[in-house]
């Protein structure tokens, strides 16, 4: 059956602002993933069309996408799942800088990301074996750990789009990931970083950033916790 | 560009306060219907008001009403041109408008229920 893709082009050095193309392209059933589409319209029809892609399998978080105006991963994206009845609008990941078509500056993101330390900080000296944590304590972390920062998330928070300099529902999650590890001994600096004027507060429950996540994470439970620990910590 | 913007204190007192008034809100402005709007025909007179007013129960809910109403509402408003970027000159006058019309009208309001 022959499916029609309108994508949204940009190259920085030919065009002023982007502009919408439309290819029209063979699916062999409605089981098709996005991903195969783009490739086909790469591989066949225009090589110039730019997107990041890499496991190809909803592991690396590279082809966060917007299809059909809903924030997706390309690869994990069924033609089954959309009307493709209809022209199927791709685009880039809104409110944040295009570089090329579809691929956007994750910089900014990433910056965010960074200022909750993604990573376990633990200055007592190691223990014989590894750091030992209970069943449920490690529990708590699991549905948090499953990110795979592909950013579909903080671009569709509308507290993202008001203020670009708000920290995001991804890194959120990320300082809850480790603010609640009990083998974690930085949760204070990582408090303090999410308790400024553009962090945590901006989040109003408005669950967009669960809407959109491909992994099916529950980010707005998860930034409420940390709203609940830094009132403790605060009242 | 993400900015570490420093904070002049936690977010999480007003955070908590809007909650908490909201619920206070719950309970004042369902009074304020029974008082007030569920008999179009009760409660207006001069007469009904005096006396209503000497009350001192009922000088002590309108002065919760007001005063946890206006820090709900204006903190509310605040916050929601916190969600854009400004100017701090901007952000500046807009804070000082609501801050200084809070006082404005919280004092306004307190003496006319006090003067009864
Ligand atoms: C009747 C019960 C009420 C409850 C339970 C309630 C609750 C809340 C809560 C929880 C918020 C915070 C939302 C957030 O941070 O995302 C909020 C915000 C706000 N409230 Fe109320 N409220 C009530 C009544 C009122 C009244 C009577 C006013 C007007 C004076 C008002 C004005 C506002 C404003 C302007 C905001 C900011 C808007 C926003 O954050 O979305 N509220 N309210
Ligand atoms: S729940 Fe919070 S972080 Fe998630 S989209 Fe809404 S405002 Fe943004
Ligand atoms: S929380 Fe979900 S939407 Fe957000 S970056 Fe991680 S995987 Fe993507
Ligand atoms: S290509 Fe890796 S998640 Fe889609």
């Amino acid at each position: 059956m022959k499916v029609t893709l309108r994508i949204q082009r940009y190259n920085p050095e030919r065009d002023s602002e982007p502009y919408y193309q439309e290819f029209i392209v063979e699916a062999g059933d409605e089981k098709e993933r996005i991903l195969d589409l783009l490739h086909q319209v790469k591989w066949k029809f225009d090589g110039t069309l730019t997107f990041r892609r890499s496991c190809a399998h909803g592991v690396c978080g590279s082809d966060g996408i917007r299809i059909n105006g809903r924030n997706r991963l390309a690869c994990s994206t069924l033609l089954r799942d959309v009307n493709y009845r209809k022209p199927i609008v791709i685009e880039p990941l809104p409110s944040i800088p295009i570089i090329k078509d579809l691929i956007v500056d994750m910089s900014d993101f990433y910056r965010k990301y960074e200022a909750v330390k993604p990573y376990m900080v633990n200055n007592s000296p190691p223990p014989e074996h590894e750091r030992y944590q209970s069943n449920d304590d490690a529990e708590k972390l699991f549905e948090s750990a499953k990110c795979i920062l592909c950013a579909c998330c903080t671009t569709s928070c509308p507290s993202s789009w008001s203020d670009d300099n708000y920290i995001g529902p991804a890194a959120l999650l990320k300082a809850y990931r480790f603010v609640f590890d009990t083998r974690d001994e930085a949760a204070d600096e990582r408090l303090d970083a999410v308790d400024t004027p553009d962090g945590i507060w901006r989040c109003h429950t408005i669950f967009n950033c669960v809407e959109a996540c491909p992994k099916e994470i529950n980010l707005t439970w998860h930034i409420s916790q940390l709203k609940k620990r830094l009132t403790e910590r605060e009242m | 560009m993400y900015k570490h913007t420093g904070s002049r204190g936690s977010g999480a007192p007003g955070w908590v306060l809007q909650r908490i008034t909201g619920l206070l809100l719950v309970i004042v402005v369902i009074g304020h219907y029974f008082v007030m709007h569920a008999d179009p025909a009760s409660g207006h007179t001069y007469a009904a008001v005096l006396e209503r007013m000497h009350h001192p129960l009922w000088k002590m809910f309108d002065l919760t009403f007001i005063t946890v109403g206006l820090w709900h509402g204006l903190n509310g408003t605040w916050g929601i041109f916190r969600d854009y970027k400004m100017k701090p000159a901007v952000s500046l006058t807009i804070y000082g408008v609501i801050i200084l019309s809070g006082i404005a009208f919280w004092v306004l309001g307190v003496n006319t229920i006090l003067s009864f």
